[in-house]
């Protein structure tokens, strides 16, 4: 095929019974004076459209109808196969009376504190720290990059082996040097803690690489400025990197909340051997997140209305939270 | 330049439309199948039939069809659900719990009936409070059993002996004939071998002894009886285990790495034989069997079931009646430590030779008569989702140290909740 020539209309050939490469250029020389109808506009556009179609018809199959259905599913009772009967907002009145479901909540924001603060505080520091290596750059970012890319289950067990009460590596030395074997795994706040931890070692490598371009994007002559200025490296950080990265901070702060909240796979893995008893989060079900319960409610105990009710309740917490988070970090910049 | 970008979206559409092609030939294929019932696909778990006979089924039946058993990993009961609901690829033989039998029981529509099949002939050949437990109250079966879980009491001779316990399998049932017996035997053995303990968690004692009685959590007429004596009393005794220290406390993944360790006893059914054997297989020759103190109780046990889609009914039927016949049932039991759910296979060679792993114990003569002797009782079908909150509390005590009394009351509350939610009245 050859290219026709873009000099002008006219020269324009008849390719393939009709004008197909001309509708390319008007965007790019539109002729002076004619206003198309935006229809059109829209449908010249077919191709690339079409091209970017795979990912919509994905994502509106399994993501956009499943989400519609759940908030359907939410005002019915449903065991999976049987028939569904409407029950109205029943289904959220137990919610609000469920003492498991306010648990798991708190669990939930236990963890995401927990986790996202050293996260994205130690990520940012990681960035500031790497972006200042001369050498082996390459293999930071690799290295520090590994563990998100890491099966998240492979993490999982590995941490509880780690951790395990009675026969793990980190109780092993200390007890040589003479601490007694503390609980990780049955301890309600350590339960947290070790979730926490396994999700700050897998985010903080991803978060690092995100505050790393910012950090590149920033002009070296800011930091000239502020060295002949006599600011040393800690007060650089605190008065040039941090408000220069505001928006690229608030955006890792808005996917953490998103992520962090979400936190299912890591209490999951790690308790499910419980044989006679899985899902709940280990013991006292420290570590039942929301998202574990509503897979335990609706996956478990068969009662996918409950589960549907659990998600979109939890659903209006997330969006308050990216809210208030929005506001922290926006509210310094106005000032 | 122009040309490259609309040869690229050429191409781009052409690739789109041949992946959605290809994507819609595989769904086809998959689902679509063929009608003539020449091949069947059979869903199971790893270690829920003999892998041998399983083998053995596919030569014997190979020449009218071709059968593809898939062992399936993960939470089966959920996949089995998903691909019910969902209409198509489902298995034409697949393998059902039997904790989640009973929640299987509303929705009988989606299976066959095998008393169509043929089931009602050989039905005498298998125990019969587990046929009914995969019977619909019209009197539907659903399940054809493959195995039951008769529970027993294993221990450990050699701890036994060192605290100068009796060994003999027959003196320690004598010895441990009430849970209170039992108990004052584990305070001899923790006081005489430091550092042992007599079970795992109290979870399993209150399953146990929830299982030894003839009422569950949830009467025939669909009431909550969570609360009523009947639990109240195995609860009792699960936190009786706990107050004398007796009870090791392992809600980890420290389970395999203690058994070989510093459990002297385990309370469980046959097929726990097999995981013990796995986690330890050190103490070789140093386990026995005998009977489960307070008598027999009935732990799992699965059964086989023919989904409403099944490409061969008559065909599929006969298959499974083969591989669980009585006497491949025995051998399911050398193979797997599968405890057959056919009382015939129990008197045969398979079955009765000595176990080398219970140093040489014929184990059948504690877990036959225990098998005939379980109680019958009604499993509602949210009964696994209600006792959840049962254990949930036990675990609080043993973790957090919470008050039993403060434990009971929540964990009934929480149950009357589930029950609730889940149309119990």
């Amino acid at each position: 095929m050859s290219s026709p020539p873009v000099t002008g209309p006219a020269t324009v050939p008849e390719h393939r019974g009709g004008p197909g490469p001309a509708r390319f250029r008007p965007r790019r020389t539109p002729p002076a004076g004619t206003v198309r109808p935006s229809r059109r506009g829209v449908l010249s556009h077919w191709r690339q459209y079409l091209a970017i179609s795979p990912f919509y018809l994905i994502f509106i199959g399994f993501s956009f109808f499943p989400v519609l259905y759940s908030l359907y599913l939410a005002f019915q009772r449903y065991d999976g196969l049987g028939t569904k009967q409407f029950v109205g907002l029943q289904q959220f009145e137990f919610l609000w009376n469920d003492p498991v479901f306010w648990l798991s909540i708190r669990n939930t924001l236990v963890i995401w504190v927990l986790s996202t603060v050293p996260t994205l505080f130690g990520a940012l520091v990681l960035a500031t720290l790497l972006h200042s290596v001369r050498r082996f750059k390459g293999f930071y970012r690799i290295a520090l990059y590994v563990p998100n890319v890491t099966s998240i289950v492979a993490v999982a067990i590995f941490f509880g082996a780690v951790f395990s009460n009675n026969f793990g590596l980190v109780n092993a030395i200390l007890g040589t040097v003479g601490i007694s074997p503390v609980p990780w795994l049955s301890n309600p706040w350590l339960i947290k803690l070790v979730i926490a931890l396994l999700m700050t070692w897998m985010w903080t490598g991803y978060n690092m690489i995100i505050y790393l371009a910012g950090l590149q994007a920033i002009p070296t002559s800011i930091y000239e400025a502020a060295k002949m200025d006599g600011a040393g490296p800690v007060r650089t950080f605190f008065q040039i990197t941090i408000p220069i990265m505001r928006p690229i901070i608030l955006f890792t702060v808005i996917i953490s909340t998103i992520n962090g909240l979400q936190s299912f796979s890591e209490p999951q893995v790690l308790f499910a051997s419980n044989a006679a008893n899985q899902n709940v989060g280990g013991p006292g079900q420290a570590g039942l997140t929301t998202l574990l319960y509503f897979y335990q409610s609706a996956f478990l105990n068969n009662d996918y209305g409950y589960g549907a009710a659990i998600v979109w309740a939890f659903f209006v917490l997330i969006m308050v939270l990216v809210v208030i988070n929005w506001r922290l970090v926006q509210r310094g910049r106005k000032s | 330049m122009d040309l490259s970008r609309r040869g690229f979206l050429q191409a781009a559409a052409l690739t789109a439309a041949a992946s959605g092609l290809t994507v819609a030939c595989g769904g086809g294929s998959g689902s679509g199948g063929t009608k003539n019932g020449k091949s069947l696909t059979m869903w199971y778990w790893g270690g829920a039939l003999s892998d041998k006979v399983v083998a053995e089924a596919k030569a014997h039946f190979g020449s009218q069809t071709k059968l593809t058993a898939a062992s399936i990993g993960g939470d089966f009961k959920q996949k089995l659900t998903t691909t019910l609901a969902a209409g198509s690829s489902v298995p034409d033989i697949t393998g059902i719990k039997g904790e989640d039998i009973a929640s299987f029981l509303p929705n009988a529509g989606r299976f066959l009936d095998l008393n169509d099949l043929g089931f009602k002939k050989i039905s005498s050949q298998y125990l019969d409070w587990k046929t009914k437990l995969a019977q619909t109250e019209d009197g539907k079966q659903i399940g054809f059993p493959i195995d039951i879980g008769p529970t027993a009491l294993f221990y450990r001779a050699d701890l036994f002996r060192k605290a100068g316990l009796p060994t003999d399998p027959d003196k320690v049932a004598a010895e441990a004939g009430t849970w209170d017996d039992y108990f004052a035997l584990g305070s001899e053995l923790k006081k005489a071998v430091p550092g042992t303990y007599l079970i795992n968690n109290m979870g399993s004692v209150f399953n146990i002894a929830v299982g030894q009685g003839t009422k569950r959590f949830i009467d025939e007429n669909n009431h909550f009886i969570g609360d009523q004596d009947h639990i109240r009393a195995a609860w009792t005794t699960a936190v009786r285990a706990y107050k004398l220290g007796i009870d090791a406390r392992i809600n980890d993944q420290t389970w395999n790495a203690a058994i070989g360790k510093n459990l002297g006893t385990e309370v469980g059914a046959a097929w726990h034989a097999l995981d013990i054997e796995q986690a330890a297989p050190h103490t070789k020759g140093k386990w026995r069997v005998c009977a489960t103190p307070g008598g027999p109780a009935n732990q799992g046990g699965s059964y086989l079931a023919l989904p409403k889609q099944c490409r061969n009914p008559e065909e599929a039927f006969k298959i499974i009646s083969w591989i669980l016949s009585p006497a491949n049932n025995a051998r399911g039991f050398t193979d797997a430590a599968i405890f057959p759910a056919s009382p015939a296979s129990y008197a045969m060679p398979a079955m009765t030779g000595p176990d080398a792993f219970f140093g040489g114990q014929k184990i059948i003569e504690v877990f036959g008569p225990a098998a005939k002797a379980i109680p019958v009782s009604y499993e509602a079908p949210a009964d696994a989702a209600v006792m959840a909150p049962y254990f949930t509390e036990l675990t609080n005590i043993e973790a957090k140290g919470k008050k039993p009394d403060a434990a009971w009351k929540d964990a009934v509350g929480q149950a009357k909740q589930i029950a609730r939610r889940q149309g119990v009245n």
